[in-house]
C-alpha cells in the first residue's frame, strides 16, 4: 500500500482519559493515605494447642480489593474468618493479637458478633443458598436484622447490586436451587449485600464456577468496589492479579518438633508490585511457580 | 523454607532453553561481526557471501524466538521475573537482529575496501571503532549468558569510550582530500555509523538485562540516541 503523504496525523479522539500511561509515582508505598478499615497486628490463631497462623500484620483499606494468596494450609482463610469473627463459631479456635475495625477492637467483650457479621458480610467457596425462593434468600438477612422500608425494594436493590436482577426478576418465587452455579453464587452475594454491609469477605468465591461465571463475578467485584471494601481469598493467582488492588502472600513453615505447619504472612504490597517485582524471594518463588 | 516440588517444572525448563537459544542467536551475530572484521581488513567477497547467508539464519531465529515468546506469554501467563524474562527476550532478540543488519551494512562495502583502506589515518580509526564495537558486543553477549548485572552495568561506560573514537573518525573523515575523497568519505561514514550503532545496541542489551535482573523501570528508558 502506498502511504498517503498528504494525510495529516491527528491525535486519536477515542482515548480513554481514565487510562493513564505516565509512570506511576509511588507516593504511598505503605498505602497510608487510604482510610484503614481493618488493622491487624500480631495476629495468631490457635486451634486448641495448635498454632495455625502466626504474626500477621496487615491493614485493609476502604474501597479496595485485597487478595490473600498462598499455598494450602497457609492460613489465609483462617485470617479472613478473623475479620468477621467467624472463628468464634469454632469452639477450639482462639485468637491472639489485635484486629481493629475502624479503630474498634473487634474482639472486645462489648462488641456484638452478630452486628459484626451484619456489617462484614461473607461469601463462601461453594454457593450455599437456603432451600427457599430467590426472594426469601435475599430477604432473610434484612428481616432478621429488622430492616425498615419496603422489602421488595430491598430485594430488588440487592439483586441489582449483584448483577442478577435481570435474570431472575420474572421468577423471584422460584427455588434458589433452580439457578445455575454462577447465579447461585451471585445470589449469595446479593444475600450478603442485602443487609447493607460495608465489607465483603469472599472465600474462594469462584472455585466452584466455570470460567464464564468466574468472569461475571470478577466483573461484579470491580463494579461494586466503589461501595464495598472487599477481601478475597483465592487459589487462582491470575484472579488475584486481575481483580485486586493489594495482595497479601501467606506461606507455611514446618514446626520441626511437632511436624505440623503454621501459616504466616510473608509480604503485602500493591498487586502490581507483587506480580511484577515482589520484594520477598518467597513471594517471587510462589507467584512464578518455583515452589508450591 | 523447606524444599518443595516446583509447580511449573516444564515451563521453567522452557525458559532455560529460551535463554540458551538467545545465546545461540547471539553467537551467530558474533560470527557475522567477526566476518565483518575480516571483510574490513581484506575485502574478501567469499566471507561477505557467508555473512549474507548467516544473516538469513539470524532473521529466521528472530522470527521463531518471537513466536516462542508469544506462545509462552499466551500459554503460561508468566509473572514477576518470568514475565520480565520473556519480555526482555523479545526486546533483546530484536536488538540482536538489528546488530546483524548493521554488520551487513559494513559487509556490503567489501568491493570498496581497497579504496577505503587507502585513506590512511581515517582508515586506522575506523578499524579501531570496529574492534571496540565488537568488543562491546561481546561484553553484552557474555553478560547475557552469565546473566551478570556487573557486566551489564559496565556496558554503559564502555559505550561512552567508543563515542570518543567515533568523534575522532568523523573529524578524520572531514579532513579527507583528493579526487576520491567524497567516495571514501561516504563509505567510511556508512561503516563508522553502523559500527557505532552496533555499540549502542549492545549497550541497550545491557540495559534490558539490568531491567530483567533488577526489575527497576529506570532501565526500560535506555534507547538509541
Amino acid at each position: 500500500m502506498v502511504a498517503n503523504t498528504t494525510t495529516k496525523l491527528t491525535e486519536p479522539t477515542n482515548l480513554d482519559p481514565n487510562v493513564d500511561v505516565t509512570p506511576e509515582i509511588p507516593d504511598r508505598p505503605d498505602g497510608s493515605e487510604r482510610e484503614v478499615v481493618f488493622d491487624v497486628s500480631d495476629l495468631s490463631v490457635y486451634y486448641g494447642a495448635f498454632r495455625a497462623v502466626r504474626d500477621v500484620d496487615i491493614s485493609v483499606h476502604r474501597h479496595e480489593i485485597t487478595a490473600f494468596i498462598g499455598p494450602s494450609g497457609c492460613g489465609k482463610t483462617t485470617v479472613l474468618r478473623c475479620l468477621n469473627r467467624m472463628n468464634d463459631l469454632i469452639e477450639i479456635a482462639r485468637v491472639e493479637g489485635k484486629v481493629t475495625y475502624h479503630g474498634v477492637d473487634l474482639y472486645d467483650r462489648e462488641v456484638n458478633p452478630v452486628e459484626v457479621r451484619r456489617r462484614i458480610g461473607m461469601v463462601f467457596q461453594k454457593p450455599n443458598p437456603f432451600p427457599k425462593s430467590i426472594y426469601d434468600n435475599v430477604a432473610y438477612g434484612p428481616k432478621i436484622a429488622g430492616a425498615k422500608g419496603n422489602m421488595d425494594d430491598i430485594v430488588e436493590k440487592a439483586l441489582r447490586g449483584a448483577g442478577l436482577w435481570d435474570e431472575v426478576r420474572s421468577r423471584l418465587k422460584a427455588s434458589a436451587m433452580s439457578l445455575s452455579g454462577g447465579q447461585q453464587q451471585r445470589l449469595c452475594i446479593a444475600r450478603a449485600i442485602a443487609t447493607d454491609p460495608e465489607v465483603l469477605l469472599m472465600d474462594e468465591p469462584c472455585s466452584a464456577l466455570d470460567p464464564i461465571a468466574t468472569a461475571r463475578i470478577e466483573d461484579l467485584m470491580q463494579e461494586i468496589k466503589d461501595k464495598y471494601t472487599i477481601v478475597i481469598v483465592t487459589h487462582n493467582m491470575q484472579q488475584a492479579a486481575r481483580v485486586s488492588d493489594r495482595t497479601a502472600f501467606f506461606t507455611t513453615e514446618v514446626n520441626p518438633e511437632s511436624d505440623t505447619r503454621t501459616g504466616l504472612l510473608v509480604e503485602v504490597d500493591s498487586t502490581d508490585k507483587m506480580f511484577s517485582n515482589p520484594s520477598d524471594e518467597r513471594t517471587e518463588n510462589y507467584v512464578t511457580g518455583r515452589f508450591g | 523454607m523447606e524444599p518443595v516440588e516446583p509447580m511449573r517444572h516444564g515451563f521453567h525448563e522452557e525458559l532455560d532453553q529460551l535463554r540458551l537459544q538467545v545465546e545461540l542467536m547471539g553467537v551467530r551475530v558474533d560470527e557475522n561481526l567477526e566476518r565483518t572484521r575480516t571483510v574490513l581488513r581484506t575485502g574478501d567477497v567469499a566471507t561477505a557471501d557467508a555473512a549474507y547467508a548467516c544473516d538469513d539464519e539470524i532473521d529466521a531465529m528472530n522470527v521463531s524466538l518471537t513466536e516462542r515468546c508469544y506462545l509462552l506469554l499466551g500459554r503460561e501467563s508468566p509473572v514477576a521475573s518470568d514475565l520480565r524474562f520473556v519480555v526482555s527476550v523479545l526486546r533483546i532478540i530484536s536488538e540482536l537482529e538489528r546488530v546483524g543488519d548493521l554488520a551487513l551494512r559494513v559487509v556490503k562495502l567489501a568491493p570498496e575496501q581497497p579504496l577505503l583502506a587507502s585513506s590512511g589515518d581515517a582508515w586506522d580509526v575506523l578499524l579501531t571503532v570496529g574492534d571496540e564495537a565488537i568488543e562491546l558486543y561481546r561484553t553484552a553477549l557474555r553478560a547475557w549468558s552469565s546473566q551478570d548485572l556487573g557486566l551489564a552495568t559496565e556496558l554503559a561506560t564502555q559505550c561512552r569510550s567508543l563515542d570518543l573514537y567515533y568523534e575522532r573518525l568523523i573529524s578524520e573523515i572531514q579532513r579527507l582530500d583528493g579526487p576520491e575523497a567524497v567516495r571514501i568519505a561516504m563509505g567510511m561514514f556508512v561503516a563508522g555509523r553502523a559500527l557505532e550503532r552496533i555499540a549502542d545496541h549492545s549497550a541497550i542489551i545491557g540495559a534490558r538485562l539490568r531491567y530483567l535482573i533488577t526489575g527497576e523501570a529506570a532501565h526500560l528508558a535506555a534507547e538509541v540516541r
